[in-house]
């Protein structure tokens, strides 16, 4: 299984931090450096998901069919990340020259932290009384080429549960699971916690730097904290945080751990003037809220209203303060995807 | 009204109960509102926090919320509460302000902090040691060792859960919500035959012809069952057994054959 976690861990990291060169290339946002790339690409992947899969669920198309479409719009995207290999020689130049920097108490802490909940949940296991629908769902898609015209739970043909038809988060897993050759039961339970919570505190990272970004220590500080909340966050069952350990490859878990946090950093990007770049509210960082608020919108149905509503409260509290009637009005194009999709939802499930 | 509070008081203590993380929140915000002097960050990192607060609170934004995410879920509006930001955020602001070995002292202090005000969560009983690279229950690996592929089963309660996370080619007669589902109540034979095999003692009279009528071409049920009536007398023989659960089959079925019902 090890093979197959590397080989996963490297499709998933790789083609990601590709994606999100060409990503960043395009939203003109340069010398943001691996982490940004990794997490940023893995964002656009997710919201070029939701754009793909939705009307080829609507449309009864078959799970290969989406495969091949899905792996050819992703690879077509690591192609134009090889493109910027200027930025990545450039960006690992750096890397090497201030690695030093990544190794204070807080960061080695953090490290150890997060090796260990990846050590004690490889070695574990939570039963998750939904993954009967949600895994299943991922099962049915490769093994009857049928999305979501399967009811999930015991294999019945039958008409989609309308509440979940935009947000099939399961479907990316189940599309890994046929890239690397495994049963979605095995990439669900045993490889993807190794991919998200790296994931999780990859973004606990970016906000780290976005907030400290002239010291390392601090950086390495509030990365030791983050990690220690999720470790020790009340409230096993309703509580946000406490889904990375319990159950990190379900969407909604992964849309309150990586994605309304990436949403803070976003947000932090457009408002927040003292960041690495130096600029601050650029298009590109507006287009990169925009995405991430889309590739909310797979992960969970509550990603189609939590994300616009944390974007919306977050901007209009930054946007009182520039006091700026424009700042406000970017702020909500950011949210349309998901408005868009919100009412679409509605008028599915009414 | 008086629903709304119950439930909001009901998911919040669900949240923050048995442990010191509110307190500690909002001791966070009141430090970053208190000591941040960039104005974005005490509003995005400090006040926010307060405003999801208040609107989870507020009846007039609460029960519109409730409204759209349901009733059961409204908690999840706490998701929106950055937690793992605001309070990191509070005592980095505290180290910033310090050098050398103080750090260290609050990077020790902040831990030991978060994790005297949390409760372990890698600590729970619901973790167990994983038997399988599955990950689901071992008896359900054994069960799933001994039926065939592509059939259709009617399976215990103890099993429905995860039998088709192992070989989703196994169609099952019912799933969890077999009674209720989405608010409707489900009968017709498949409800008759769930409510039959819950009893101790299985009356094999009724449950075996209406089973093979409807195509179960295997039942698995708890070694604890009894049986009142002889399951060769209608068509079923033991096909095989585990530590906890006795299989068995319809005499028609063949090796190999593709029994699963709903299939194209």
């Amino acid at each position: 299984m090890r093979l197959e976690i590397l080989l996963t861990a490297l499709l998933f990291f790789g083609g990601t931090i590709l994606s999100g060169y060409a990503l960043r290339r395009v939203l003109k946002l340069q010398g943001e450096g691996f982490l940004f790339s990794a997490v940023s690409g893995t964002m656009l992947w997710w919201a070029l998901m939701e754009v793909i899969l939705v009307p080829m669920t609507m449309r009864f198309a078959s799970f290969q069919s989406f495969v091949y479409l899905y792996g050819a719009a992703v690879l077509l995207l690591c192609v134009a990340g090889l493109f910027c290999w200027k930025d990545i020689v450039e960006d690992a130049r750096l890397f090497c020259a201030d690695w030093k920097k990544y190794v204070t108490p807080g960061h080695v802490v953090a490290l150890a932290l997060i090796a260990y909940q990846l050590w004690f949940i490889h070695h574990h296991m939570y039963l998750e009384w939904d993954d009967t629908y949600y895994v299943n769902l991922a099962n049915e898609a490769v093994y009857s080429d049928k999305i979501y015209w399967v009811y999930p739970e015991t294999g019945a043909m039958a008409d989609f549960d309308k509440r979940y038809v935009l947000s099939l988060w399961p479907i990316f897993y189940a599309w890994l699971s046929k890239l690397i050759g495994v049963i979605p039961t095995i990439m669900a339970h045993t490889i993807l916690p190794w991919l998200m919570i790296p994931l999780a505190y990859m973004v606990y990272g970016l906000l780290g730097r976005r907030l400290f970004p002239k010291d390392a220590g601090l950086r390495g500080m509030f990365l030791a904290f983050a990690v220690m909340m999720h470790l020790f966050m009340s409230g096993e069952h309703t509580a946000g945080l406490t889904f990375l350990s319990i159950t990190p490859w379900v969407g909604k878990g992964l849309l309150a751990t990586v994605l309304i946090p990436m949403l803070l950093f976003c947000v932090l990007r457009t408002a927040d003037g003292q960041g690495q770049a130096g600029k601050s509210g650029s298009f590109g960082d507006w287009l990169l809220l925009g995405i991430t608020g889309l590739g909310g919108c797979l992960l969970s149905s509550m990603g189609i209203m939590l994300s616009p509503l944390f974007v919306g409260a977050a901007v209009f509290l930054a946007a009182v303060q520039k006091r700026s009637v424009p700042y406000l009005l970017k702020g909500a194009a950011a949210c349309v995807p998901c408005v868009l999709l919100g009412i679409y939802y509605i008028y599915l499930t009414r | 009204m008086q629903d709304f509070f119950e439930i909001a008081r009901t998911d919040f203590l669900a949240t923050f109960e048995g442990a010191w993380m509110f307190p500690l929140l909002m001791a966070a915000s009141a430090l970053i509102l208190w000591r941040e002097k960039d104005w974005v960050r005490k509003l995005l990192l400090g006040a926010l926090p307060l405003l999801f607060l208040l609107l989870y609170w507020c009846p007039l934004t609460g029960m519109v919320f409730m409204k759209l995410l349901g009733e059961n879920v409204y908690w999840r509006i706490l998701w929106l509460i950055l937690l793992a930001a605001t309070v990191p955020y509070s005592f980095c602001l505290l180290a910033g302000s310090l050098r050398g070995y103080a750090r260290y002292g609050v990077l020790a202090a902040g831990l030991l902090a978060i994790g005297l005000c949390g409760t372990p969560l890698l600590a729970s009983t619901e973790f167990q040691a994983s038997t399988n690279v599955y990950k689901i229950p071992q008896n359900v690996v054994a069960v799933c060792d001994l039926l065939p592929g592509n059939i259709h089963a009617l399976v215990s309660n103890r099993l429905m859960p995860y039998i088709r996370m192992y070989d989703p080619t196994i169609t099952l007669e019912y799933g969890r919500n077999i009674l209720v589902y989405n608010g409707r109540e489900a009968n017709g034979p498949q409800a008759e035959l769930y409510l039959a095999t819950q009893s101790e003692e299985i009356d094999v009279s009724f449950v075996a012809p209406l089973a093979k009528s409807e195509g179960c071409t295997f039942l698995v049920f708890s070694n604890s069952r009894t049986y009142d009536g002889d399951w060769e007398d209608y068509g079923y023989r033991e096909y095989g057994r585990t530590e906890e659960f006795t299989i068995f089959a319809d005499t028609d079925y063949e090796e190999g054959q593709d029994t699963r019902k709903w299939e194209e």
